[in-house]
């Protein structure tokens, strides 16, 4: 916004004037000018935005309360305008919050919680209502009715736009035959010019609601959506948020209102995946960024220029020859037994001496002979600075720098700590790197030596590697929500921690056997698959994809293929191009899977559809009015991973089915061709007709079966010409009662014998299914368990 | 495949293969097997030279057609019904061409087994001598084109379809020539006065030595190939050789598809290796144009083409090139990259040919 200072114009009374007119706006009236970007920009697109609002709510109502949703949607001309009505056998929703729910801005449960829910905001229903009352000037109508009550309240009411509340001019008890649920009917300018739409969103609900029954009724058409399912979406947990997934605003908010006092109860009480032991390393990594490390150097060996015994001896005065010596003796060693040694580190060192001093000899060592000692053994372990530095160095660069340069690189380093104005070498890790980058600069100036980016790195880490955390408590919350660069720290710390992806049972996929009942339930196709993905995080929120493809059947075979696009099992219709569902589909080679692809990139063509959903707590939206799906690589990877996943069932499909197509083309040429030989050649041989069923068996790596019928003695012979093994159910239905035949079933119907064999005859085998009947017998043989196109029946 | 006269009997033992063929197939049926043939490959790479009979054959590369797949079923039941037409035919002895076997399958009850192309009916039944030994004269198939003519001092007797005729092959005809009829084994030599015999690749060159009259002047039987030989010469080519015992000479032009007119007269063709004893003549040879001809003559030439350059250098591969004579021939005019027409010797007159040019190359052959 602009901001006008009061010196501007050289007097006081600009601000003043411009002040006269700046007030508050209330978020009705914000709606009532900005009414596209929640998807009311126009008559035909406010119709199919109201319809959307409505349902996602009876459906987010009826499942919440483990019902199986029944809903009736309905538009109606009226007059100049179209009458919304939109039913549902929900809970039903109290008296007074009816108003509220319907007749105020922003009013939810939702918009709080991390769990995964078509809604969101608490906008949708309540915009429909305003847009219904802008256009029309006619009251929202509400019918509800909660279970076990008798009478259903009854609303009308409208949108006050100055105030966001609700102005109820009706409020009635009614009678309704449904024994609870929610009805709601709007009346509004529009127009059916998105028609097609309308019919994709209602359509594509029910493909990803396979437990929802859902009938819509509109001016020219009236469709029913039958449920192809009593299995409820599982039910989701609310989570608290991850530490990944929030942002400075939102961490301050919440240090702000915990009750917590320290980092770590805050961090393990407000968010999710947090025990005491990430706890413990989040708040390791704040400290590190808000106090730094210190640099922990090797001690010096004794036969060294320092001598920490003596120079203690000499900082102690008047403690006794004898307890000095056994104090300053006692920190040498202890001193001597360690690799390497941080500040904070001596410290306690000398006050686990002091304190054993004490014990041991009476005299008391005070703070400031502590003080001193210490002070004068660090300079003793600092003397190695250098030699350490060199050491540091040279582990973190390559082999191939020779000494000289490393020594040079490690001194001007070491000079970094020795003007550091803190003697306890406490760095942060930016200070750090300042060091490593401002000698390796001099390093090139000097002595014509590059350390490049990556040795540089290198070196930092090294140095960061053995620096130690200080000792020092973390910030408090009250001290970390003051401070902004403080709060940001802990961000960081958060962030940077490895942390547990956020828990899935706040997620509801379908699942991809229901995806694949979906697709069954609404598309006449030959083929299903689905796939349904891990869940994978996205900035803290988990999220899961799925895909769905049909092909064949009645889908059309010109033309690109259709993409149902699903957010949180609500389809999204408009603004297809933007959306990162359009942007996987299209970057994936499909001619690979057996689709048509004119130029091997962008939208497939042919006789399929592809479904994309993406369930998550917070599903990433391009614009408010939830169009498209963001372009968040994550998300995109694991819509590719999940289309391909389905893909390539499908490509197995098609392989198959080409396969077994060009099979069955063959049979059918050559199961045309060889009786004709056959006539043929018993003309010119003049030798009797031939029985080609053999050969033809044979040629096609069949399974044949035949019979032989010899006084009364029936045969049939089972001859597996191909290369796996044969399974086939053989039933041959008899006129006369066959008797019990060997391995075989049989059944009498209405004066017909069934007769059942299910042999297993191995490749190249024969098995021959034998029974006798006593006269002239009339036989019907019918073959199951194998592919018609791999069968040869001669009987 | 003998040249015996007693036609009838030969027809009859002619149709008696066809349907022994067709009695294969109706075994293999009758036993539930896939019915097929096998048929030596015809390439290049599949012919190998007989060192008793001095020609070029198959080899043992066969390929089997089956009714395994649809195209080998299709092929198999052509065959049938070709099997079919051909006893009928011999039976009613008629006989047809080849051109009008492929428009009689149109005439067929199954579309299946009608032929796509001529390519194919003719293939189909070289396929069919192949495997019933048989050669495609006694099935009464007889090629479209007629087969070219004799000039010469040479008498003989045809069996026509309207009874016996004697001619002697300059006296009785006119300037064209006697016409080979399209099975040479209805003709008997009756008499003679020839010193040797020469193959003449082109009309134009044919009618230059007899207005010339070189064949009275050399007493030469000229045959005209007319480009790639029919099988009727080649075998009249091989019949003059081994009853007349004439010497057989060659003269093309100077470029690589003339050389490959050579090799089928001398040492059987790639397409008919199934018939090389019955048509080539091993003692064939080649007067020219040789490509040191267009050296020493000096003769009028073209550029060699990307296509007579890969001709050549496939001839260096074929079996049957493989002398020293022909790869030092080829290497060479590889090298000057040149090609000669016969006609080029006019350059130096109308009657260098006669005059000059073969009564040389014949001397220095040890013809003359």
């Amino acid at each position: 916004m602009t901001s006008y200072q009061s010196e501007l114009g050289g007097g006081g009374n600009v601000a003043e004037e411009l002040a006269k007119g700046q007030r508050a706006i209330s978020i009705a009236e914000f709606f009532e000018k900005n009414k596209h970007m929640l998807g009311f920009d126009s008559g035909a697109r406010g119709l199919v935005t109201a319809v959307k609002e409505a349902v996602d709510n009876a459906l987010d109502a009826t499942e919440e309360a483990g019902l199986l949703p029944d809903i009736y949607v309905e538009i109606a001309e009226a007059g100049d305008y179209y009458r919304l009505v939109i039913e549902d056998n929900g809970p039903g929703i109290t008296k007074e919050q009816i108003p509220k729910v319907f007749g105020k801005l922003l009013y939810g449960s939702r918009f709080h919680a991390r769990e995964q829910s078509r809604g969101q905001q608490g906008i949708g229903i309540s915009a429909a209502v305003l847009y219904s009352q802008l256009t029309s000037g006619k009251p929202a109508k509400i019918t509800s009715k909660t279970q076990g009550e008798e009478q259903a309240q009854y609303f009308e009411l409208i949108i006050d736009t100055d105030s966001n509340e609700p102005e109820i001019s009706v409020e009635d008890t009614t009678t309704w035959e449904r024994p609870h649920g929610t009805r709601i009917e709007l009346e509004m300018e529009a127009n059916m010019r998105a028609r097609q739409q309308l019919h994709d969103y209602v359509k594509h609900t029910a493909v990803v609601n396979p437990h929802a029954r859902i009938e819509f009724r509109e001016p020219s058409e009236h469709l029913k959506y039958e449920r192809a399912t009593d299995q409820m979406p599982a039910e989701t947990t609310e989570i608290r948020p991850h530490p990944h997934g929030v942002e400075l605003g939102t961490l301050i908010k919440m240090l702000g209102a915990t009750d917590s006092y320290s980092v770590s109860g805050f961090l393990q009480s407000e968010f999710t995946r947090v025990g005491q032991k990430t706890a413990d390393s989040v708040v390791d990594n704040f400290r590190d960024r808000h106090y730094g490390r210190e640099m922990a150097w090797s001690p010096p060996a004794s036969h060294e220029d320092a001598d920490i015994e003596a120079a203690i001896t000499d900082a102690v005065n008047g403690k006794g020859q004898e307890a000095t010596s056994a104090f300053a003796g006692a920190v040498a060693d202890a001193v001597a037994t360690r690799d390497r040694l941080a500040h904070h580190e001596l410290r306690a060192v000398v006050e686990k001496a002091a304190d054993d001093a004490e014990v041991d000899s009476g005299v008391t060592f005070g703070d400031t002979v502590r003080e001193n000692a210490v002070d004068a053994a660090w300079r003793e372990i600092v003397v190695g600075r250098e030699a350490d530095c060199f050491r540091l160095v040279d582990e973190a660069t390559t082999s191939r720098k020779d000494d000289a340069a490393v020594e040079a690189l490690a001194r001007r380093v070491a000079t970094g700590f020795t003007g550091n104005d803190d003697a306890r070498d406490r760095i942060t890790h930016e200070t750090l790197s300042n060091y490593v980058e401002r000698a390796a600069e001099r390093t090139k100036e000097r002595d014509d030596v590059s350390f490049g980016e990556t040795a540089r790195e290198n070196v930092v880490e090294s140095f960061w590697a053995v620096a130690r955390t200080v000792p020092d408590d973390a910030p408090s919350v009250k001290e970390t929500e003051g401070d902004r660069d403080t709060a940001s720290e802990l961000l960081e710390a958060m962030r940077e921690t490895d942390i547990l992806a956020p828990p899935t049972d706040c997620l509801a996929p379908i699942t991809d056997e229901l995806v694949e009942a979906g697709l069954r339930k609404e598309y006449d196709a030959d083929f299903f698959a689905a796939a349904t993905r891990d869940a994978e995080v996205h900035g803290g929120d988990p999220f899961i994809v799925e895909a769905g493809i049909a092909y064949g059947g009645d889908l059309p075979a010109e033309g690109q293929v259709d993409v149902l696009r699903f957010a949180n099992r609500v389809p999204l219709v408009y603004q297809r191009g933007a959306c990162a569902s359009t942007d996987v589909v299209k970057r994936i080679n499909w001619r690979n899977y057996g689709l048509d692809q004119p130029g091997g990139s962008g939208m497939p063509n042919g006789p399929a559809v592809l479904m994309i959903h993406v369930a998550s707590t917070n599903v990433p939206f391009t614009s408010e009015s939830k169009d498209a799906i963001a372009n968040v690589p994550n998300i995109e990877d694991e819509i590719e991973l999940a289309l391909r996943e389905a893909a390539r069932e499908m490509k197995r499909y098609l392989n198959k089915r080409r396969s077994m197509e060009k099979r069955q083309r063959k049979q059918n040429v050559i199961a045309d061709i060889l009786p004709r030989m056959a006539d043929k050649l018993s003309e010119v041989t003049e030798r009797d007709q031939l029985n080609v069923g053999d050969s033809l068996a044979r040629i096609m790596n069949n399974v044949l079966v035949e019979r032989e019928v010899e006084d009364g003695h029936v045969k049939l012979v089972v001859r597996n010409f191909s290369d796996t093994n044969a399974d086939p159910d053989i039933t041959d239905i008899v006129g006369v009662d066959p008797g019990q035949p060997e391995d075989a079933q049989v059944i009498e119907m209405d004066g017909e014998w069934f007769v059942k064999w299910s042999p297993t005859v191995a490749a190249g085998e024969t098995a021959v299914l034998e029974y006798d009947v006593s006269d002239d017998a009339t036989f019907d043989v019918s073959v199951e368990g194998i592919e018609d196109a791999k069968l040869t029946v001669n009987a | 495949m003998s040249s015996d006269s007693d036609i009838p009997r030969q027809d009859e033992l002619a149709r008696e293969r066809l349907i022994d063929l067709a009695a294969e197939f109706y075994d293999q049926f009758a036993a539930g097997e896939v019915p097929s043939m096998q048929i030596p490959t015809r390439t290049k790479s599949n012919i190998e030279y007989d060192e008793e009979q001095g020609v070029w054959v198959y080899g043992d590369r066969h390929s089997t057609r089956s009714a395994n797949t649809v195209g080998g079923a299709q092929k198999l039941l052509k065959a049938i019904y070709v099997i079919d037409f051909l006893q009928n035919q011999l039976q009613e002895n008629r006989s047809s061409t080849l051109r009008e076997l492929y428009y009689l399958s149109e005439s067929w009850d199954l579309d299946a087994a009608q032929f796509n192309s001529q390519d194919e009916s003719n293939g189909l039944i070289e396929d069919l001598e192949i495997v019933s030994h048989v050669k495609r004269e006694d099935f009464h198939m007889r090629p479209e084109e007629s087969g070219a003519k004799v000039m010469g001092p040479l008498l003989i007797r045809e069996q026509t379809n309207r009874g016996e005729r004697q001619i002697h092959c300059q006296d009785d005809v006119g300037q064209g020539g006697y016409q080979i009829p399209n099975n040479v084994d209805t003709i008997e030599f009756l008499d003679h006065d020839a010193d040797f015999v020469m193959a003449v690749e082109t009309g134009g060159m044919r009618d230059r030595l007899v207005e010339n009259g070189f064949d009275e002047e050399y007493n030469t039987i000229v045959v005209h190939l007319g480009g790639q030989p029919a099988r009727a010469t080649r075998r009249l080519t091989k019949r003059l050789h081994d009853e007349l015992d004439l010497p057989v000479t060659v003269f093309t032009d100077g470029d690589p598809w003339s050389y490959r007119i050579f090799g089928s007269i001398s040492y059987g063709s790639i397409k008919s290796a199934h018939l090389s004893e019955y048509l080539a003549t091993p003692e064939a040879r080649f007067i020219g144009i040789q490509p040191s001809d267009i050296v020493e003559y000096d003769l009028p030439t073209d550029p060699l083409s990307d296509s007579d350059v890969n001709a050549l250098q496939s001839e260096l591969e074929d079996p049957r090139f493989q002398t020293d004579y022909w790869r030092e021939q080829i290497e060479l005019q590889l090298d000057i990259d040149k090609k000669a027409e016969q006609q080029a010797l006019a350059s130096r007159g109308l009657d260098f040919v006669t005059d000059t040019y073969l009564p040389e190359r014949l001397e220095d052959m040890g013809i003359l």
